[in-house]
Parts: C-alpha cells; structure tokens; sequence
C-alpha cells in the first residue's frame, strides 16, 4: 500500500508528508510528556473521591505513555523511510559511490594484467629453452607439429615475418647461444601475447 | 563507505531512542516518594536538547531531498567495470593452472631421466 502511493505521489506532495509527519510526531511527543508532568502534579479532593481521581490519572498516564511511544516509532519509521528515499533518489551520492566502485574495480584489473604481462616477459625466456630441449630430445613424437612451427605458420598467415628464416637457422643450432635467443625472443614474447589473450 | 548523511540518520536513530529513555526516566522518577529535583531537571534539560537536535537533524535532510530529487529513476551501474576486473581474474586464474601443468610436466620428465639414469649404473 505504501510503495503504490510512493509512485502515484509526486515528490514535493511526498516530501511535504514527510515534513508533516515529523511536526505532528515531535509534538506529540512534548505534549504528552507536558500532560504526564502536569497530573503527576498532587491536587486537593475535587468533584470525585480521591480514589477514582487517581484511577483517572492513572488511565490517563497510561495512555499519554503510550501515545509517546507510538510518536516515538512513528519517528524511526520516517527515518527509514528517509533512508528509502535518500539511497534512491540522492543522485549526487549515488553518482560518486558508483565512480568510486568503479575505480577501484578498474585499477585492480590494471594491476592483474601487468602482473600476468610481468609473469609473460619472465617466463618467455625459460619456455624457450625448455622447447629447445623438449624438441631435440628423444622424447619427441616426430609426427608432431612443433610449437614454434604452429605460431610461426599463425604469424605468417597474419603477417609475411622477415624473422621466420633466422629463427629456424637458430633451431637447428642445439646449444643455443644466449646472443642468438634475443632474435628468437620477441618471436615468443608475440607469440606469447597470442597465448593469454586466447582464453 | 557509507554515506555521510545515511550515518547521520543512523545517529538520528539511537538519538531517537535516547529522548524515549529520557522521558521514562522522568516519569519514573515523578513516581517515587521523593523525587530528586536535580535528577529531574538534568532528565527533562537532556530530553530537550535531544528533541531539538533530532528535530533539527530531519527538517535539514528533508530540505536536501527537495533540492535534490527528481522524479527519475538512476540509470548508473558498475556492471562494465566489474565484468572485467572479472575477466582480468579468471585470465590470471587460468594462467596459474596452465604454469602448473607446465610444472608437473617438467617434474615428471625429470623422475623419467633420473629413472634411466639409475637404471643405466
């Protein structure tokens, strides 16, 4: 029943029963408290006898006391109800939470993909050799493509690669000098781009 | 990160709170034999005070939400930013499983050559 009203309503007529609400509960709450004070006050035997005097004066209390518990409620429902409509209506809060999520969101994906691009850089080196040994082993399955021969068929289709030639005069050099890998290695580091943006 | 306004309409609350237990202390101590005068005054000078701060503290905020609202619905969201800072996760996630394969498989290879090499002597 609330929330249908809430739509009908515009905000100014919303706004102002809110306003309302809070004069009438604040009011309560004083006047009750001022009427609970001024009976609790001891007066001389008036019209009736003492005794349904102060049966009066308590049934009155009582319900005074209950009138300023049921304005004090009436209060925190307003507050929620302000909390309500300050989450889905304050724009300019709302705006700076999602801008602030936002950058933290982004720079942790920032900070993710510098780290595997680090990660790459390192193990391009090693993964080199460890084809180098792989593939000049007696373990190799000769029927099999090799890596380098996979990417590098990869990268020609994509781009006539001048580097094809000397990477395969490298190969077929078993040590594997360390002056001739830098040629090799921007080979893999592309390659290497290849292989994570994959997935 | 809660909003500035939202913890002041928190403080609202248990100042709320506090006017209702001031006002059942001063109608408690009405009910002895002899209440204490300055108990009283301190309760009812207590009482007031929260009532005008609380008083104070809404009007304010309802006076905010009239510059503020409008009638439209918000329309932000962090979807984009969040999918990829996913994405970004599950790469690294897959290139850990992938070094991990890798690991094994030189482990493996080296158990072999040790293998053959104890075999051999």
């Amino acid at each position: 029943m609330t929330t249908q009203r809430v739509l009908s309503q515009s905000k100014e007529t919303l706004l102002q029963n809110y306003n309302k609400r809070l004069k009438d509960d604040i009011k309560s709450i004083l006047d009750n408290l001022t009427e609970i004070v001024k009976t609790a006050k001891i007066e001389d035997e008036t019209q009736v006898s003492r005794a349904t005097q102060a049966e009066q004066d308590h049934y009155e209390m009582h319900v005074r006391a209950a009138n300023i518990v049921r304005a004090g409620e009436s209060l925190m429902k307003l507050v929620s109800d302000l909390k309500q409509f300050l989450i889905l209506n304050d724009f300019p809060s709302v705006n700076e939470a999602i801008n602030l999520q936002n950058q933290q969101l982004r720079s942790l994906q920032e900070e993710c993909d510098k780290k595997l691009t680090s990660l790459r850089d390192e193990i391009a080196v090693d993964l080199y050799e460890l084809e180098e040994e792989y593939y000049s082993s007696s373990q190799w399955d000769s029927t099999d493509l090799p890596l380098c021969e996979a990417y590098r068929r990869q990268d020609s289709w994509a781009s006539p690669d001048s580097s094809c030639s000397s990477t395969q005069g490298d190969r077929e050099d078993m040590d594997g000098p360390p002056s001739q890998e830098t040629n090799p290695q921007h080979h893999l580091n592309g390659h290497g781009t290849a292989s994570i943006e994959k997935p | 990160m809660a909003n500035d306004r939202l913890r002041a309409l928190e403080d609202t609350e248990k100042e709320i709170a506090s006017v209702l237990q001031c006002a059942g202390n001063i109608v408690l101590e009405l009910s002895k034999d002899k209440p204490n005068a300055s108990f009283l005054d301190r309760q009812l000078v207590q009482f007031q005070s929260s009532v005008n701060r609380v008083e104070n503290e809404l009007s304010s905020q309802i006076r905010y939400l009239t510059q503020v609202a409008t009638g439209q619905p918000h329309e932000g969201s962090t979807y984009s930013a969040r999918k990829d800072c996913q994405m970004a996760l599950n790469r690294a996630e897959y290139a850990k499983v992938k070094l991990g394969e890798l690991g094994r498989t030189c482990e493996v290879m080296l158990e072999q050559q040790q293998q053959q090499q104890q075999q051999q002597t």
